[in-house]
């Protein structure tokens, strides 16, 4: 049987404090594991990338409070055997579900060579939006893992939807 | 000529550019709370300094070669826009007769590191020096 273990198990509000406190979290596990440099350097950049995607892109609303108690976002990661799962979710308005998927699908449909290029190409076009994101996290998810990006909406209401995402981190 | 000396914190790299010494580097995490409040300001001048070193250029043949050096340990995404924007300028000097050299550190094993400068030198279809560190 498998060995199976959680490293971080967050649910709640996702701010810059929390950020902080997690990938702390995570760096004090990395190093009493002495991972492999490569994949504990992967771990921490899926984890930076996951937190900042729910901290920039999770749609609030003042007036939903009850909707974010009862949805609330989450962080998780756990390793299981010798690989690492990464889960996050969060809440996005209904209109934001179509741009998601197309661009992970888009992501998923290309091989580790293509997603490189697309990297590259991403790098050059990139524009920094307001709230401080290149577009760049998804790409850079799927270079880091080298698998698929696993994701599924759950409707909410009429309104809203909480999106969940997976990530494998193979050793 | 403006310099740049930003020490390193937690989340943000140290910064050095030394014009008169032609030394620029970067060493560290990158993370920045707000990534574009930290690299603006860097861009805008090294911007200014090479815009005005190209226009120079081709009347000075003597000038040293300018050095860059990328000693990064770690840098999110968003991180990664900005260098690239850097590295442009590194491109667009290169292609404007100012001599130079991008130094890219990597630890020893750490492929992934290596392996994004190379992605940056393919960017800007210009060759840098990779140095590996041992720890």
């Amino acid at each position: 049987m498998k060995s199976y273990e959680v490293i971080i198990n967050h649910k709640g509000p996702i701010d810059l404090s929390v950020i902080d406190s997690i990938l702390l979290t995570l760096k004090n596990y990395i190093q009493d594991k002495q991972l492999d440099i490569v994949l504990r350097k992967r771990l921490y950049t899926l984890a930076v990338e996951c937190l900042d995607n729910i901290y920039k892109h999770a749609d609030k609303s003042e007036h939903h409070s009850d909707l974010i108690s009862e949805f609330p976002s989450r962080f998780i990661v756990e390793k299981i055997g010798d690989d690492y799962m990464l889960h996050t979710g969060n809440i996005i308005f209904d209109v934001n579900k179509e741009k998601i998927t197309n661009k992970i699908n888009k992501i998923n449909n290309h091989d580790q060579e293509e997603i490189n290029k697309l990297y590259k190409r991403a790098l050059m076009h990139a524009e920094i939006s307001e709230k401080g994101g290149a577009g760049l996290g998804l790409i850079v998810m799927a270079r880091s893992t080298g698998h698929k990006i696993k994701y599924d909406f759950e409707k909410i209401n009429d309104k809203f939807f909480y999106f969940a995402m997976q990530l494998t981190l193979k050793k | 000529m403006r310099y740049i000396n930003i020490p390193a914190s937690e989340k943000s790299p140290k910064v050095i550019f030394e014009p008169k010494k032609y030394f620029f580097e970067m060493e560290g995490n990158s993370r920045p709370e707000n990534v574009r409040d930290f690299f603006y300001p860097i861009i805008d001048t090294l911007k200014e300094h090479f815009d005005a070193l190209i226009r120079k250029a081709n009347k000075n043949d003597d000038e040293p070669i300018f050095n860059f050096n990328f000693k990064l340990e770690y840098f999110n995404s968003a991180s990664a826009k900005f260098i690239s924007d850097i590295l442009v300028i590194v491109k667009n000097c290169n292609e404007n007769n100012v001599k130079i050299k991008v130094n890219w550190y990597f630890e020893d094993g750490d492929e992934d590191m290596k392996e994004v400068g190379e992605d940056f030198s393919d960017m800007i279809t210009f060759p840098f020096n990779f140095i590996m560190v041992k720890r």
